[in-house]
């Protein structure tokens, strides 16, 4: 996730991340990480988060921006086998929403040009 | 369906199109997908039921033996073909048994022995490490700069994440290919040979770490 600001809307974290602030910490799937002081009225805290979330945080002070790696909380690349609905493309440049598939079996096949 | 770990659509369109896919077609311009489901190199998979709910976690995926593999390398080429064509015929080759996995999945659903747990699909999903996790957000963030101040700006923060995660063969091979494909080339680059830009290259990496077994993620099925 880019940022150009450590405090970003509920909504932006939870779409950007896959993780969403709930009463009971941030949750994603049927996984819930305590959190307190990640969230500030509407908005989420991001060094908080990510603290708590083992989210790395880069950043280029040359341009003023950061990137909020993925959570690292069971050593795996997965936390929930809920699957993720990352940002993808159509070639005309619509947004596809992997969502969009469910009730049908998905194999997700990644390939490249390279 | 497939998708495209490439930051610039047009690179996988032309593919794209030759193979009129009846599937969806996307492209993944962030590698947003490797840092969602683990994918270091292509092609991998994951399986997703009909409730959005993964069952196999990211695996190298082929159904077909590639011919390649079957072939005697042809004498006469470049030390450095000959040295490639050597390391792909020694590439594992699982694509029956991941077939045959495939469609058993497809034909009875959850009560293929191939449909995983969910808490299985976590346990068997790669390894992630604060190291690995800190090499996603370097590549994004690379990616992220070279869209708005040009191919330069990637630099530093793709070599922090080829030197976090030397196991992710996508982060090298894209970053590679932009610096060794030639001005107005068709295609990428797929040799990816020493350039001034990155420390390594494909071959020497691939050598270095033993074969192209060390990229694969092989499918326990």
């Amino acid at each position: 996730m880019i940022l150009d600001s450590l405090t970003v809307p509920v909504s932006e974290f939870a779409r950007n991340t896959g993780w969403e602030p709930k009463p009971e910490g941030l949750c994603r799937g049927e996984v819930c990480v305590p959190a307190p002081g990640a969230l500030d009225g509407d908005h989420v805290n991001v060094r908080v988060a990510a603290e708590r979330l083992g989210m790395p945080l880069v950043d280029s002070p040359e341009h003023g921006v950061y990137a909020l790696g993925p959570a690292t909380l069971g050593g795996r690349a997965l936390d929930t086998a809920v699957a993720a609905d990352p940002e993808l493309m159509n070639y005309d440049g619509s947004r596809f929403s992997l969502s969009s598939l469910r009730g049908k079996k998905v194999v997700l096949v990644a390939w490249s040009s390279y | 369906m497939t998708v495209a770990l490439d930051v610039v659509p047009d690179h996988a369109r032309p593919w794209s199109e030759l193979a009129a896919p009846t599937h969806p077609c996307v492209v993944d311009t962030t590698h947003a997908t490797g840092a969602a489901f683990g994918f270091t190199n292509i092609p991998m998979a994951v399986w997703i039921d009909e409730n959005g709910v993964l069952v196999r976690p990211a695996e190298s995926a082929s159904i077909e033996r590639s011919p390649l593999r079957d072939m005697d390398v042809p004498e006469g080429l470049p030390e450095n073909l000959t040295a490639m064509f050597r390391a792909v015929k020694e590439i594992p080759d699982d694509a029956e048994a991941y077939r045959a996995a495939l469609l058993d999945w497809i034909d009875k659903g959850d009560e293929s022995a191939f449909a995983l747990s969910p808490d299985e699909v976590v346990e068997r999903s790669q390894p992630r490490s604060s190291d690995e996790a800190r090499a996603a957000a370097n590549f994004e963030l690379g990616d992220h700069l070279r869209r708005l101040h040009g191919d330069d700006a990637a630099i530093p923060f793709w070599r922090e994440a080829h030197r976090l995660h030397p196991l992710n063969l996508t982060y090298k091979r894209q970053a590679w290919t932009l610096v060794t494909t030639a001005p107005g080339a068709t295609e990428n680059d797929l040799m990816q040979g020493p350039n001034e830009v990155y420390e390594s290259n494909l071959l020497d990496d691939v050598l270095g770490h033993g074969g192209f077994g060390a990229f694969i993620v092989r499918p326990e099925l």
